[in-house]
């Protein structure tokens, strides 16, 4: 057995090889779903048909790319999405700032038992709450707005947002917070120039991470929109499969075009990204 | 000072409690005032009608149906992405050559929307040009069109096979992270001793990964619950509601039939096995902190 070998240093050690090429075929396989949205997505819809989707291609053809991008519906269900994305970012951040150094540096009694009632808020499924909302939102006349999604979306990322900007302030040494108050200082400066410009990192996670669920996100806008220009991208995704039925390149395009900004935002904060998402996990 | 404390425990909790209680609280206490109504979703009016939703709940056969297409799901979920994230993490501790451009092939599908990765997965199971026919294809079987999507048999656990796929990476962080807090020293002492590395993996590094394991299972299962958008796009709960689940059932009663007090009295369901599988995720997580914190 391989096994032997690993424990004789001297001899020569298969395992690193083994686990590249495994590793290597692993993402091959990983890549591969995703590799063919990215091939299809230049290829026409005559050439996918004939069943050529998989091959590389000789020539890259752009329209996909030119429909999706010139379509002023899409146009539309971006900028809805990101009129939904960033204030329900900016709000849950803020929300979970405020909670957050509360149970940190100001806890009493029953804090814990609050904190983990906010807390358990993001492991029950949405569809618990879905008919109480509607019902709200419908006596507000609110129903085909955006606001209802920012509103919950909002409320949603409280338990995320306080999670870790709880952990966050928790690691910031009592005595500067001490230091400040006999300085004069009161509890909202402490917060916002000691506090706070010690916890940056966590801003930054709890932005990726808000950002990709919020922008991500089908269910709400599933139910609170109903007119095509009050849509956002995901259900623009699902609405334009009717319209391109059998466009599979435009689809392709359109889903790549869709995940752009959540792709940019992981590849350049992975390590924000990965933080967020093991200490949420972990710590909960 | 404590008078001070005070004060502003109430200015900075208020807005946040507020809106948490308003948003959140609030409605799950309302979904059980409305599962015993019979409100339709646009009149202000309703009847009360008692217990007879959860009477329904009892003869309804694709209730029953939902039930058990969301214990398999559950189930798998339990498997898959665990066995494969545990997997991917383990070859990945080592310090292989690209280590980190592997971890972020894994772990990329997490930031894919659901109905991207449904997309995507539909081009895949596609009859007669997607991937996996292709193979079977390239196999020695050229006739082969079979719709995955589109037969009782197999829709579901395709559309399982396409989640775990997303979760993969989510199961693969996590026991990365907890492979990082077993000390190297254990492990060479275990080489020293005489122990394989079959044995090393088995005997010592899974059972110190059980906290990992525990957060991996229970989120798994939690996410498992609330698996809807990938089921939208991919089936819609379809064929003859073979992936039907209770996420998918409560939407289609409440928004499709417009039966809005039985589908709450759904999402009560839903609600009570959420509280579950997380009161045992809490008390496993106290119990393995007992032992290895």
């Amino acid at each position: 057995m391989a096994d032997v070998a690993v424990s004789v240093p001297a001899r020569f050690n298969p395992w690193p090889a083994t686990v590249f090429v495994a590793l290597c075929i692993l993402a091959a396989l990983f890549l591969a779903p995703t590799a063919g949205v990215l091939l299809s997505s230049v290829k026409t819809t005559r050439a996918i048909a004939l069943g050529d989707l998989w091959s590389v291609p000789d020539r890259i053809y752009l329209e996909n790319y030119a429909e999706v991008l010139f379509n002023p519906a899409v146009h539309r269900y971006f900028l809805n999405t990101l009129l939904v994305t960033v204030p329900a970012t900016v709000a849950s951040i803020a929300l979970g700032v405020l909670a957050g150094h509360v149970f940190a540096k100001l806890p009493f009694r029953g804090s814990n038992i609050l904190f983990l009632i906010v807390v358990s808020g993001m492991f029950f499924p949405p569809q618990v709450i879905l008919v109480p909302l509607f019902r709200l939102f419908n006596g507000l006349g609110l129903i085909d707005t955006l606001w209802p999604i920012i509103l919950v979306h909002t409320a949603l990322g409280i338990p995320i947002c306080t999670l870790l900007m709880r952990n966050f302030f928790a690691a910031v040494p009592n005595a500067l917070r001490e230091a400040a108050l006999i300085e004069g200082a009161n509890e909202w400066q402490v917060l916002t120039r000691v506090s706070l410009p010690l916890s940056l990192p966590a801003l930054a996670v709890l932005a990726t991470l808000q950002f990709t669920w919020i922008w991500n996100d089908f269910l709400w806008p599933l139910i609170f929109t109903q007119s095509d220009d009050k849509r956002t991208i995901m259900i623009g995704i699902v609405n334009l499969r009717g319209q391109y039925t059998v466009a599979w390149g435009v689809q392709g395009a359109l889903s790549l075009v869709a995940s752009l900004p959540t792709l940019v935002i992981f590849l350049f904060f992975q390590r924000y990204f990965i933080k967020g998402m093991t200490m949420g996990a972990i710590k909960g | 000072m404590e008078t001070q404390n005070r004060l502003w425990r109430v200015l900075l909790l208020a807005l946040p409690i507020l809106v948490f209680s308003v948003l959140v609280i609030w409605p799950l206490l309302s979904s059980f005032y409305y599962s015993f109504t019979n409100w339709n979703g646009f009149n202000r009016d309703y009847e009360f009608l008692g217990l007879r939703n959860f009477a329904k709940i009892w003869t309804d056969r694709l209730f029953f149906n939902a039930i058990v297409n969301t214990t398999i799901w559950m189930v798998a979920a339990l498997v898959l992405p665990t066995l494969t994230g545990l997997f991917l993490a383990l070859l990945l501790d080592r310090q292989v050559r690209g280590a980190r451009i592997f971890k972020t092939v894994f772990y990329l599908p997490i930031c894919l929307s659901a109905i991207v990765v449904g997309q995507i997965w539909i081009w895949i199971y596609q009859p007669d040009w997607g991937l996996l026919n292709t193979f079977v294809k390239l196999a020695g079987n050229p006739d082969f069109n079979y719709a995955w999507l589109a037969r009782p048999d197999s829709a579901l656990f395709a559309v399982i096979v396409a989640w775990s796929w997303q979760q993969t990476g989510l199961s693969m962080v996590i026991y990365l992270a907890g492979l990082t807090s077993i000390p190297s020293e254990m492990l060479e002492v275990c080489e020293i001793e005489g122990a394989t590395a079959w044995q090393r993996i088995w005997r010592v590094v899974i059972p110190l990964l059980t906290p990992s394991t525990v957060v991996v299972v229970a989120l798994s299962m939690i996410n498992s619950l609330k698996g809807f958008d990938i089921l939208y796009i991919m089936t819609g709960g379809g064929p003859f509601n073979s992936s039907d689940t209770l996420a998918m059932h409560m939407y289609n009663e409440s928004f499709k039939k417009y039966l809005m007090g039985y589908g709450s009295a759904i999402s009560v369901v839903l609600f009570l096995i959420a509280l579950t599988v997380i009161g045992v995720y809490f008390r496993q997580l106290r119990k393995v902190d007992e032992i290895y914190g």
